[in-house]
């Protein structure tokens, strides 16, 4: 029985080689997109994330820098001044007066938290974005309890 | 070592299969009724709040399927025979776990907009989770890269127990760091689940109907990565029959 070298140069099965190439390829789209990610993140994390009460007073909340500053939306302090929003962000007792132009979209309103993106003007927050946050308690709607929250203010939404 | 099987699976539907495709259709048959046209919308968010009976199974689903990656790997790794069976269970189930990642971060994407404003924040759950789905991407690029099915399966576990590391880290980046994404609302820190019951029920119904459809797709991969070793291993047979028989007559 021969079983020396081929002679002939027989190609190793192009279909598996071109399958490879394609992993290949997937794997530096897949490294890009983690130093993206990565790289997203850390950009983002240069705005410092205060709470309303910590302005001027946590490291990294100094008035004169881009924050985002999270608090709650004060209940009857929400107005649409020329096409801008203006209303009073509150935490801990501390009051921050915000003003953004434009309508800040999803679930805003009243008594809810939010994350408001921007940067200190006097005495008011300038936010270009606005963000807001919702608790992880899930409560059925209902008139009953609508019209109680109505009469309760805040209370009945944010417990 | 090399447990390659020899004896081709006439088809991939089994008996299990076909419990996990029933209880999948009974089970998600319920969240979509149920979700859609039964449960209460949320006093806050409204109706987008029926997001969450796919969002949330879709996350707890993944983090199951990536799970049980890495104990398949380990099996193969520290397993006294190598079996190659294990390294099957793991590759189809990290298929199926970037599959529901990826519906995770769209139905995620969607629910943001809805309740938040926004389709994405680079915010530390948003972020661990793009991550996390990246990376089970990359272990599936790894696992097709080529070589003996062996230095595949050893390859490939290595990256899976080093990629599990990363769910403990989603899923806590809400407490770690502060955060847009809210806290759990069932497996919260405080132990209270702060869910409307018929959400709840809802919600829990979801989780086993997409652990079903998880099942389901786990077990038809794996038999079709099976045969497909099986058809690799009969074509090596054959070229070496061939080879041999070229031997022969010279």
């Amino acid at each position: 029985m021969d079983l020396s070298p081929r002679e002939t140069n027989v190609s190793p099965a192009p279909r598996v080689r071109k399958r490879q190439w394609r992993y290949v390829a997937l794997l530096l789209v897949v490294a890009v997109a983690g130093i993206v990610v990565v790289s997203q993140f850390l950009t983002s994390a240069i705005d410092y994330y205060c709470n309303v009460d910590e302005i001027g007073v946590k490291e990294g909340c100094d008035p004169d820098r881009r924050i985002r500053v999270q608090g709650t939306v004060e209940e009857g302090s929400v107005k649409e001044v020329l096409g801008a929003t203006m209303f009073t962000l509150e935490f801990n007792g501390e009051k921050l007066a915000v003003a953004y132009e434009g309508d800040p979209g999803g679930i805003f309103q009243e008594c809810i938290p939010v994350v408001a993106h921007g940067r200190l003007n006097g005495d008011t927050f300038e936010a270009n974005r606005i963000e807001v946050r919702h608790s992880n308690e899930y409560v059925a709607e209902n008139s009953e309890r609508v019209e109680k929250a109505e009469k309760a203010g805040c209370s009945m939404i944010t417990g | 070592m090399n447990s390659t099987p020899r004896t081709e699976p006439a088809r991939v539907g089994t008996p299990a299969t076909r419990v996990f495709g029933l209880l999948a259709v009974l089970f998600l048959g319920w969240v979509v009724v149920g979700g859609l046209f039964i449960t209460p919308a949320d006093a806050i968010q409204g109706d987008s709040v029926r997001i969450m009976y796919v969002h949330v199974p879709t996350a707890w689903v993944a983090y199951l399927a990536f799970i049980v990656t890495a104990i398949a790997s380990a099996g193969y790794l520290f397993g006294k025979r190598h079996s190659l069976g294990f390294d099957r269970v793991a590759g189809a189930s990290a298929e199926v776990g970037v599959l529901f990642m990826a519906l995770t971060l769209m139905s995620g994407s969607l629910w943001g907009r809805l309740t938040w404003g926004t389709f994405w924040q680079w915010d530390p759950r948003l972020t661990t989770t793009a991550f996390l789905f990246v990376t089970y991407l990359g272990y599936l690029a790894v696992r097709g890269l080529g070589g003996t099915p062996e230095r595949r399966a050893k390859r490939s576990a290595i990256l899976a127990l080093l990629a599990v590391l990363e769910i403990p880290l989603v899923h806590f980046s809400v407490l770690l760091w502060r955060s847009l994404h809210q806290e759990a609302s069932v497996l919260s820190s405080d132990g209270d689940v702060k869910l409307d019951d018929l959400m709840l029920f809802t919600l829990l119904v979801g989780v086993l109907g997409f652990t079903a459809l998880y099942g389901w797709l786990v077990s038809h991969r794996q038999r079709i990565l099976t045969m497909r070793d099986i058809e690799e291993a009969k074509g090596i047979d054959l070229a070496i029959s061939e080879r041999i028989a070229e031997g022969s007559v010279r």
